[in-house]
Formats: structure tokens, sequence, C-alpha cells
């Protein structure tokens, strides 16, 4: 098989379909809507299945030593590892939240558009993992940022939808502003922007580096919901349907932090710190991010607060990775990459699943509160274990992923034997526990014997939204138990993202 | 791998185990989700299982926490229940806060010895740094009395008695608090040269024991009365590892996992037949319970130490130990402590069984079931102390880097029928004459009643929790005003970061 056309194809259905999918969800007359619209639906299922099987193909052609990667007019794309993670996160992802939609989107106005800028939005990530310039990871990180600012505001008679929308928006323009004038920056510098031609000739360390430097972290950090730039966050990802919210909390913020990694490894020749940087900053998250969720009494509210406390892991991972130059925590960092995918995957499609048989489903946008859940494993038993496993998962508690991921990230800071570095832990432990202190109370609510008035009110759960938490949990067991499983993954990022810095 | 100490301590959890399944049968019957209440009892056995025949620490670091997860999830089983939630989360919590020691001492274990198998680093600990080996001891320390409801963390195991019954017997007695006295054992070998590390494990059994001791003795809450009773009994073992008496204190873990078993189910029984957990309201029980109160007897007489029962040759096996083993003023507490023991031991059945009836409760009779469960515990706590031969070779020839002696009975019995002996039981004595003459001691009881005061408030632990809490949450809540809402405050802060970032850069570059 041609390796150029599988990148090709790999970047390009995804983004060729968005457009098909809205143009069948359009179908006119009635009767023919119904049957585009399922059309539609089968043709997202069907993209994503050939997405994965390309991300496959990719993975044995670089067992047999080839690469993937094409030139499309002057512009070089290729899949890396990072690329890979984050492209098969978004695909999986994605194929479990276009499942779940199935059910959850089914009654609104305007669901093509949900698909197609779903679409549109797996499409960018992907291309964004296999950008090689600046320029162009820019382009694919605004065309991912666009295709997700309608999804935040897709409820548009909701006045709190539209003002997490715009508050998004906002946010999340200045943050490409300034990665904006990092890159020119460094293509003033440089007079290049291709990735591997920046890294070549930024070894002097002129002032105007880390100038460009702290502009690329802020940035893409507004987008990676660094504290304190986070603040977009719990709006954007409560107010968001819930599929949304999960492929925010899942994969968008995460795809920020990989265009900031991928900015930084170009930089390794320079003095920037960059693993100082991220180490504090991930220090930061986690403290912030737990504590900010600790008092919430919105579920979907305390689940974003808690991915900032989850990015702040990987933050650490990574920073560990350059700063001692280990492979080990780099794979860490990704390995949470991955099984917080899940685990944050499934805890907000559970959460949407309740707020869906609670409120949604009764045409009413009230959030999902606490008082909610009280007793909801009294009728709706698989939902409440789901996400109780998956907020055990979070916590860090075997047999979940999450405990493997967090052991990973912290043996790899133990590894660097030094005193600094075992506070890290100590620190990083700490707070792995004081997240126990928002996440148990919310399943001891859920196993409670009398139901919340909410609850006896609930309708019945569809199984269309069950499968997909199926496929989540099954995979957050499994790497639980056997983490083995996802080294080809790990391994590959972590070589790509520490292969600048000289390892 | 499965050495001596894994194996009995896998006899223990899955016997036990077992009895406590079939007492629930007729304990938790009439409970809603059984199912969840099974599924967390077995998780539970299977996972201790797990921890103690592994010799990879990842796996028991991994095993550690689920124990502590099905604890968690046992003790609030009835979610309805504040005070469980309360109780659940604080084991949880406290439980994994100490078990940061763990994942630290695992992880920098790995990192030295180049291997997570812990059996390459008990047969040579040269690889690992003295400063790091301290980190490792004490941090399994920690560990270990958070599991084991030690100083300074007791303060979880008496709340964790709002789980149901047979919990606390499988988990609260017998099981899962062993977990801790089990890690100090296994790794004594390694960690008895670290400068201060048997001192402390010495102070910190004693202090927990003497302080749960007199709590013991000032409670009326039956089952809480028992968890004290628990803390103070691991104490005992904790003590003996301190002293380097390994065989002593896993024989008496032997012993009390049986007895407290026993007491625990014991307990329930009443517990599920007068429908009260308060002591001043029971009183003359036994009359109504007669099983229950003779087997509830022969554990209450092994844990005060009363020849010839189980409790009692372990107990002075322990002491023996303490009396060379470390200063004599740990082994005079200890000593001090076996009476008390005596007395609250006393004065628990005293005031469930015997007297007179002192509220209007109505006594339904033991259920099959209860006896199947509470029968075999009994004859255990009589006749487990003739396995010391078994027991003591078994641990010789499996752990090769403990260097223990064997003891047959004839070698226990001669080494525990010597003069120390005799003032422990003459201790034990006074213990239980402190109970029968209780009329006469007014004046003794007023004057320490500053005493009652301070073991009625945990010494002032609940107060440090209660402080911890309130300030995680004071400070959670202050944070919140960082979420202003406003858009102009957001891109003030994205301003601010920019500005900080530069000033670092240009002091710093």
């Amino acid at each position: 098989m041609k390796t150029d056309l599988m990148t090709i194809g790999l970047i390009g259905i995804p983004l060729v379909a968005s457009p098909i999918i809205y143009l069948l969800g359009r179908w006119t007359a009635r009767t023919r809507r119904i049957l585009g619209m399922s059309l539609a639906k089968l043709l997202s299922l069907l993209v994503l299945v050939v997405e994965g099987a390309l991300l496959f193909l990719s993975v044995m052609v670089w067992t047999q030593g080839g690469t993937v990667k094409a030139t499309i007019g002057d512009v070089l794309v290729g899949l890396d590892g990072m690329g890979l993670m984050v492209g098969a996160i978004a695909v999986v992802l994605g194929f479990c939240v276009i499942l779940f939609s199935f059910a959850y989107m089914k009654d609104e106005n305007g669901e093509e558009k949900y698909y197609a800028l779903l679409m549109a939005l797996i499409g960018s990530i992907i291309g964004l993992g296999c950008a090689q310039d600046l320029f162009n990871l820019w382009v694919w990180f605004e065309l991912m940022a666009v295709s997700s600012f309608f999804l935040v505001a897709f409820y548009n008679e909701q006045p709190a939808s539209l003002e997490a929308g715009f508050k998004y928006l906002v946010q999340s323009a200045l943050g490409s502003t300034l990665v904006l004038f990092g890159i020119a920056i460094l293509f003033g510098i440089t007079g290049t922007v291709g990735l591997w031609n920046i890294w070549a000739t930024v070894s002097n360390h002129s002032p105007l580096v880390y100038v460009a430097g702290g502009l690329i972290v802020v940035g893409f950090g507004i987008k990676a919901a660094l504290v304190p730039l986070h603040t977009w966050l719990p709006d954007a990802h409560s107010q968001a349907p819930s599929g949304i919210s999960a492929m925010l909390s899942g994969i968008v913020i995460e795809a920020g932090l990989v265009a900031m990694l991928r900015s930084l490894s170009i930089l390794a020749q320079s003095q920037f710190p960059a693993g100082t940087v991220l180490l504090v900053f991930g220090c930061i998250n986690i403290l912030f991010g737990n504590l900010l969720a600790f008092r919430q009494v919105e579920v979907k509210r305390l689940l974003a607060f808690s991915s900032v406390a989850q990015v702040g892991y990987m933050l650490v991972g990574f920073g560990v990775a350059v700063l001692s130059s280990s492979y080990v925590a780099a794979a860490g960092g990704f390995f949470h990459m991955m099984t917080h995918a899940m685990m944050k995957g499934l805890a907000f499609l559970a959460a949407g699943a309740f707020l869906y048989v609670l409120h949604i489903g009764k045409g009413d946008h009230a959030p999902l509160v606490m008082d909610d859940l009280n007793g909801a494993s009294r009728k709706y038993p698989v939902v409440a274990f789901f996400l109780s496993l998956a907020l055990l998962g979070l916590g860090g508690l075997p047999p979940m992923a999450g405990f493997m991921s967090k052991w990973q990230i912290l043996v790899a800071t133990a590894s660097v034997k030094s005193t600094l570095m075992i506070c890290v832990i100590v620190f990083v432990a700490l707070n792995s526990v004081l997240s126990l202190g928002y996440y148990v109370p919310m399943i001891n609510r859920m196993y409670r014997l009398t139901p919340s008035e909410t609850v006896a009110a609930g309708m019945p759960v569809n199984w269309v939204m069950i499968v997909p938490m199926v496929i989540l949990t099954l995979g957050i067991l499994a790497f639980g138990i056997w983490p083995g499983w996802a080294n080809l993954l790990n391994y590959n990022a972590a070589a790509s993202f520490l292969y600048p810095f000289g390892l | 791998m499965a050495d001596g100490l894994g194996v009995f301590l896998t006899v223990i959890a899955t016997v036990i185990g077992s009895l406590a399944v079939i007492f629930s049968t007729s304990y938790m019957k009439g409970e809603k989700q059984l199912g969840r209440y099974y599924a967390f009892v077995l998780f539970f056995i299977g996972a201790m299982a797990g921890l103690v025949l592994t010799s990879n620490m990842l796996l028991m670091f991994f095993f550690w926490e689920i124990t502590a997860l099905c604890s968690y999830a046992l003790i609030s089983f009835n979610n309805d229940d504040p005070k469980a939630v309360r109780g659940g989360m604080k084991a949880l919590i406290i439980t994994s806060v100490g078990g940061v020691g763990l994942l630290l001492g695992a992880m920098l274990l790995y990192i030295y010895n180049g291997s997570l198998d812990f059996n390459t680093f008990l047969a040579d600990s040269s690889k690992v740094p003295a400063n790091v080996l301290g980190i490792l001891a004490f941090g399994f320390l920690i560990a270990a009395a958070a599991k084991s409801a030690q100083f300074p963390f007791q303060t979880w195991l008496p709340d964790a008695m709002e789980a149901p019954s047979p919990i606390s017997a499988l988990i609260h007695a017998a099981t899962m608090v062993n977990a801790g006295v089990y890690l100090l054992a296994r790794f004594y070998p390694a960690f008895a040269d670290v400068p201060g590390w048997r001192d402390a494990v010495m102070v910190v059994g004693v202090l927990s024991a003497l302080m749960a001791a007199i709590m013991a003795l000032v409670s009326n809450d039956l089952k809480r009365v028992l968890a004290y009773s628990t803390v103070s009994q691991l104490g005992y073992m904790v003590y003996a590892i301190g002293t380097g008496n390994i065989l002593g204190s896993q024989f008496h873990l032997l012993s009390h996992s049986i007895f407290k078993a026993l007491l625990f189910l014991g307990a329930g029984a009443v517990i599920h037949s007068v429908g009260t957990r308060d002591m001043t309201l029971m009183g003359g029980v036994g009359k109504k319970l007669p099983f229950v109160k003779w087997t509830f007897l022969i554990g209450a007489l092994a844990l005060s130490g009363i020849p010839i029962l189980n409790g009692f040759w372990s107990k002075e096996m322990i002491l023996e130990g303490g009396l060379t083993g470390g200063s004599i003023v740990y082994y005079g507490v200890m000593v001090f402590v076996a009476g008390l023991t005596a007395l609250y031991t006393l004065r628990m059945v005293w005031m469930v069984f015997y007297g007179d009836p002192r509220s209007d409760y109505h006594a339904h009779p033991t259920e099959l079931a209860m006896k199947v469960a509470l029968a075999p515990l009994a004859f255990g706590a009589l006749v487990s102390w003739l396995i010391i031969g078994r027991f003591s070779t078994m641990l010789e020839k499996s752990l090769p880097y403990h260097s223990l002696e064997a003891l047959g009975i004839r070698g226990m019995v001669h080494e525990v029928v010597s003069w120390p002996t005799l003032i422990a039981l003459g201790v034990i004595t006074l213990g239980i004459l402190c109970w029968v003459f209780r009329e006469k001691l007014t004046g003794l009881k007023k004057a320490l009643n500053w005493m009652r005061w301070l073991a009625e408030h945990s010494f002032g632990f609940e107060a440090i929790n209660t402080g911890v809490v309130d300030g995680v949450n004071a400070s959670a809540e202050g944070l919140r005003v960082t979420q202003t809402g406003l858009l102009s405050w957001n891109l003030l802060a994205v301003l601010g970061t920019i500005i900080i970032f530069f000033t670092l850069f240009a002091v710093g570059a």
C-alpha cells in the first residue's frame, strides 16, 4: 500500500466526510430526512472505523521499518508516535461519543450539524497530530477550535450555553493569537516553520526564543487548561452536550497539550526551560484543580475541574521526562492521557446519560446536581456502576487503569533519585488522595436506597447509550490489569516527543 | 510466591472470610443490594490473599489499595446513614494517606534495587543507600500504622464500626488491619538496623496499645469497645516487631484473628438480636442468648490473656520478648495495658451479658448460621496455641531472611512459664479485681476523671482530623472566588501569566 495515499486518506477522509454528513442530514422531504439522518450517522461511524483501520495499517508499516508521510503541495505531513496517540484517542473516543449521541441528540434541532462538526473536530485532531511544521500545526489547532466552538454552544437557545461558548471563543482566540505571535517570532529568528529546521537553527539562545516559548506555552496552555488559564473550561465542559464534554475533556485539551509539547520539543537545543515550566504548571494544576472541584455541586462542573487536575498529572510526567530525559516518564504522561480519555470519557457519558434521563430528555436544561444522583443505582444500576468505576479510576484506585498510569508517572519521577522529586511524588500522591474526597461522596450518593424525586421521575436509559460505556469500561479494566498493552502507543509517543531532546 | 507468612495470612483471610459469609447469610437477611455486599466481600478476600502472597512491590501496592477500596465500600454499605458514609470515607482517606508511604517506599525500592521483587532486596539491601533505606523504613511504618490503625492514625477504626458486624469481624479485626503488621514483619530484616526505626516501631505500638485500652475503658458502644481493643492488640503486635520478636507478633496475630473475629461475630449476634449497640441499654443478655454468651466469654478470656487460651500464650510470648528486646519502660507499660485489657473486657462482658436488663429490649434467639460461624472460632480460641510447633517451623523454614527459631509446645511452655509471666498474670488479676471492687474505688475513679475526659475526646486526634478537613474545605471554598465567570478577569489572568513568565525569564536569563 502506498503510504502517502494512506496519510492523505487519514487526514482527508473525515474532512471530506464532514460536509457529506451535513448534506445527507439536510436531505429535505420529511421521510427522506429520517433516512438521510440515519445514513449520516452510519457514515460517521464508518468513517471512524476506516480511520481506525488506517491507523492500524500505519503501525504495520512502522513495524516493517517504513514511514507514514506525504507531501501535499509544499506541505509535509506525517504520522509519528504522538500523532498516533492523539489520533487513536480521537478515533476511539469519537466512536463512543457518536454512538452515545445517537440516543442523546436524537430530538435536537440541527442534529446533522452536530455530527458534521464532530467529524470535523476529529479530523482536525488527527491532522494536528500529523502536522510537521509549526504553521500547519497552528492551522489544525484553529480548525479544531473553530469546530468545537459551535459544539460547545450547540444548545443555541440556552443563554448559559451561549455564554460558555462565547467565553471559550474569546479565550481560545486569544490563545491562538499568542501562539501565532510565538510562531512568527520563531520564523523571524530561523526563517523557517518546518519543525526540524527550527530545531536545527535555534541552538543559540537569543532572548527572543524565550519570548516565543513563553507565548507558545501560554497560547496552547489556554486550550490545555493550565491554571490560571483554565477559566473557560468549567463553563464549556458543563454547558456542552455531554458527548462533546467527553471529547473536550478526553482529547481536545490534550490535543492542545500535544501541540504545546511538539512546539517545545523543537526548542530543545535552546535554553528554554521546558521541563521546569511543565513540572511547575503540573503541580499547580493538580492542587488547584482538586481544590476547585472539591466543593462543586454540579456534576459536570466537578468533572471539568477534575480534568484540570488530571492534566496536571500528565504535565508532571512530561516535565520529569524533559528534566531527566526519561522515556518512562513521557510514556507515563501519554499513558495517563490515554487512560484519562477513557475514564473521563466514561464519566462524562455516564453523567450525560443521567442528565438525559433526568432532565434533557424531558426538555429541561437544568444542570445535573449532586442531589439528583441520590439513590440513582436503584433505578439505573448499570449507569451508576459505570460512573462509580470511572470516578474510582480517576481517583487512582486499582484495578482501574488510572492507578497504573499514575504509578508509571510517579515511578519515573522516583527514578530521578533526587530529594525534590521525592517531594513531588509525595505531593502528587497526597493530591490523589485528596481527589478521592470529592469523587467518593458521589458514589455514596448513588448507592443510597431511597431515590431522589428526580430519579423517581426519570426515564428509562436507552441501550444505545450503554454500549459505548461498556466499551470504555472494558478498556479501563483491561489497561488497569494489563498495562503493558498500551506500551506500543505510549513508548512510540514518548520517543517522538523526546527524540528532539537527543534521545 | 507463597511462604509461611503469606500462607498463614491467606488461611486466616479465607477461613474467617468463609465464616463471616456464613454468618452474613443470617445477619444480613432482609437487607437490600446484597449483591454489592457479597461481591465486595469476595473481592476483598481475593485482594487480601493477593496482598500477602505476592513478592512484587507493584502488586503489593495494587492489592493494598484494593483492600482499602473494599473496606470503604463495605463500611459505607448502608449509604443512607451519613455516619456510615463518613466512616467509610474516613477509612479510605486515612489509609490512603498512609498508603503514600508504601507507594514512595515501593518505588524507591524498585529504583534502587532494580527489581520489583522484594526478596532480592531482603537478601541484600546493600544496593540501597542508608538515607534511602531510612525513607523506606519510615515510609513503610507510616503505611503500616495507617492500615493497622496505629498511633497517630488510629481514629478511623472506631468510626469504621458503622460497617455490618461480619465486616468488622473480617476486615477490621481479622485481616485487613493485620496488613500493616504483616508489612512490618515482612521487611523487618532489612529495616532492623535503620537507626531509630525499631524504637519508633515500639513507641507506635506502645502508645497505640495504651491509648486505645484507656478509650476502650470509657466507651459504651459495644463495637467501639471491640474496635479500641483491636487497636490495642495490634499495638502489641507492632511492639513485638519493634522488639525483634517476629514469631511472637505473628503468633499473636493468629490468636487475635481468631478471638477477635469471635468477639465481633458474637457482638454481631447480640446486636442483631437486641437491636442496639449501646451497652448501657443491654444487661442480662446472657440469659436470653446462652450460646452467644459462652462463646463470647471464651473470646473475652482469650483477649484478657487468661491461661490456657490462645491469647494468653501469644501475649506472654510478646511480653517475654519485650523484656530483652527493648526498654524496660515499654515493657512496663505493656504489662500495665494487659491489666487494663482484662479490666475493660470484664466491664464489657458484664455490661452486656450479666446483671439485670437496663432497657426493654426484645431478644430474638440466635440463628443456626450464626452458631455455625461462632462454634469453630470458639474452638480455635481454645486450642489454636497447640499448633505453635508447626507454625514456628513453617515460618522458620520458609523465611530465610528473618532467622527465626522454631519453637515446640514444650519450648513455648518453658519460655512462658517463668517469673515475668507471674507479674503479668498478677497485673491481669489486679485488673479483674479493679472491676470486682469497682464500688469501692470511686475515689480513684474521680481522681482519673481528667483521663476519662481525654479518652472520650480521643486524646485530641479527632480534633486534628476535623481541623484538616475544615482546612481543606475552607481553602476549597475560598478558591471558588477565582472562578469569577467574568471574561475580563479570565483574560486578565492570561495577561498576568504572560507578564509573570517574561519577568521570570528577564530575571533568570
